[in-house]
């Protein structure tokens, strides 16, 4: 279904998938001064509580009409990342730019079936907590400086990496003829497959107490 | 290639002599909200079956420790650990290189328009 690096439409529009929300604190202030440089996004979707910062999404105005239209769901993810990422999802209007890129995202949303809104929405609101990210960045460093930056770019890492390993895992569900959630038996054939594919860091010394 | 085991994990101490507030033991399903909705996003079920949340939480984890240990490896020469280093490290995958060059810059427009907006709340505090 959603597909981030294939040759879909969707390709053409992101490079990548989603990943988790870039800033954190203030948005209420954030929201009016990006607003005003968003280049003319005529779109009074421009919803702050949009998306979580996901992949370079011209779309960001359109799809606010889905979501605010989702509003009513029961993700509760909704209002944590909300807070954080709406003036990220702001400011990605007028960085994006590409005018073109846009209208074809446009297009596409405009056709999506609700359930497939509903799951690109899900793929860009989703992300990895910045606490729960941090605080395992530093239990592995066993330092305590980790820098916002640092906690943006692994957390994008590892959403694409978790988006590697789904899509994957759905590709050996089909090989399989299997239906229905992915199980764990999908998951480790696909993480087997990464791994043979190099996208996986080897370990240069084994793992001895897990 | 079992990476489920009952509750807590211990995870070895690489030279820290941290009494850390945050984990020795990791603790189960700290992602797990995330990564429901992230994998359906990505093309799973609506509802992903617990057991596979968890598998891939684990695979997650393991998989941001390995690149974090390499990353400090580049690390080690220059003594600090910086974003380049992880930018260094998936160098070659573009999907993700570029993802994160693009969540940096955003992350760098932001902070300017942050620094823009504290200005002008100064001078309108001033004017009252």
């Amino acid at each position: 279904m959603t597909n981030k690096q294939s040759k879909d439409p969707f390709e053409v529009a992101f490079e990548s998938p989603p990943d988790s929300p870039i800033s954190p604190d203030e948005n209420e202030a954030q929201a009016p001064a990006v607003a005003i440089t968003s280049d003319g996004q005529e779109d009074d979707d421009v919803n702050p509580n949009f998306l979580p910062a996901n992949p370079s999404t011209s779309t960001a105005p359109l799809i606010s009409t889905g979501v605010t239209a989702a509003a009513g769901k029961t993700k509760e993810e909704e209002e944590e990342e909300e807070e954080e990422n709406m003036d990220v999802e702001l400011s990605k209007v007028p960085s994006s730019g590409d005018p073109d890129k846009m209208a074809k995202m446009q297009a596409i949303l405009a056709q999506f079936t609700e359930e497939q809104m509903s799951r690109y929405e899900s793929f860009r609101r989703s992300g990895f907590q910045k606490s729960n990210m941090k605080r395992l960045l530093v239990s592995i460093t066993g330092s305590q400086k980790i820098s916002v930056p640092m906690t943006i770019v692994v957390s994008g890492i590892a959403k694409i990496f978790v988006g590697e390993l789904v899509e994957t895992a759905r590709v050996v569900m089909t090989e399989r003829n299997d239906l229905g959630p992915i199980r764990p038996c999908h998951v480790r054939e696909a993480y087997r497959r990464l791994k043979l594919e190099g996208k996986v860091p080897k370990r240069s010394v084994s793992r001895l107490f897990r | 290639m079992n990476t489920s085991s009952a509750g807590t994990t211990s995870k070895p101490r690489v030279g820290s002599s941290q009494p850390s507030d945050t984990t020795f033991k990791r603790k189960r399903g700290v992602f797990q909200k995330d990564l429901q909705h992230m994998m359906y996003g990505f093309g799973d079920d609506r509802n992903p079956l617990p057991e596979t949340v968890a598998l891939v939480e684990d695979i997650v984890v393991e998989y941001v420790t390995d690149m974090v240990h390499k990353a400090q490896e580049f690390a080690s020469k220059r003594g600090k650990l910086l974003t380049e280093d992880f930018l260094y490290l998936i160098r070659k995958d573009h999907p993700k290189l570029n993802r994160c060059t693009e969540l940096l810059s955003m992350n760098e427009e932001l902070k300017q328009a942050r620094k823009a907006f504290e200005v002008d709340e100064e001078k309108l505090a001033s004017l009252d």
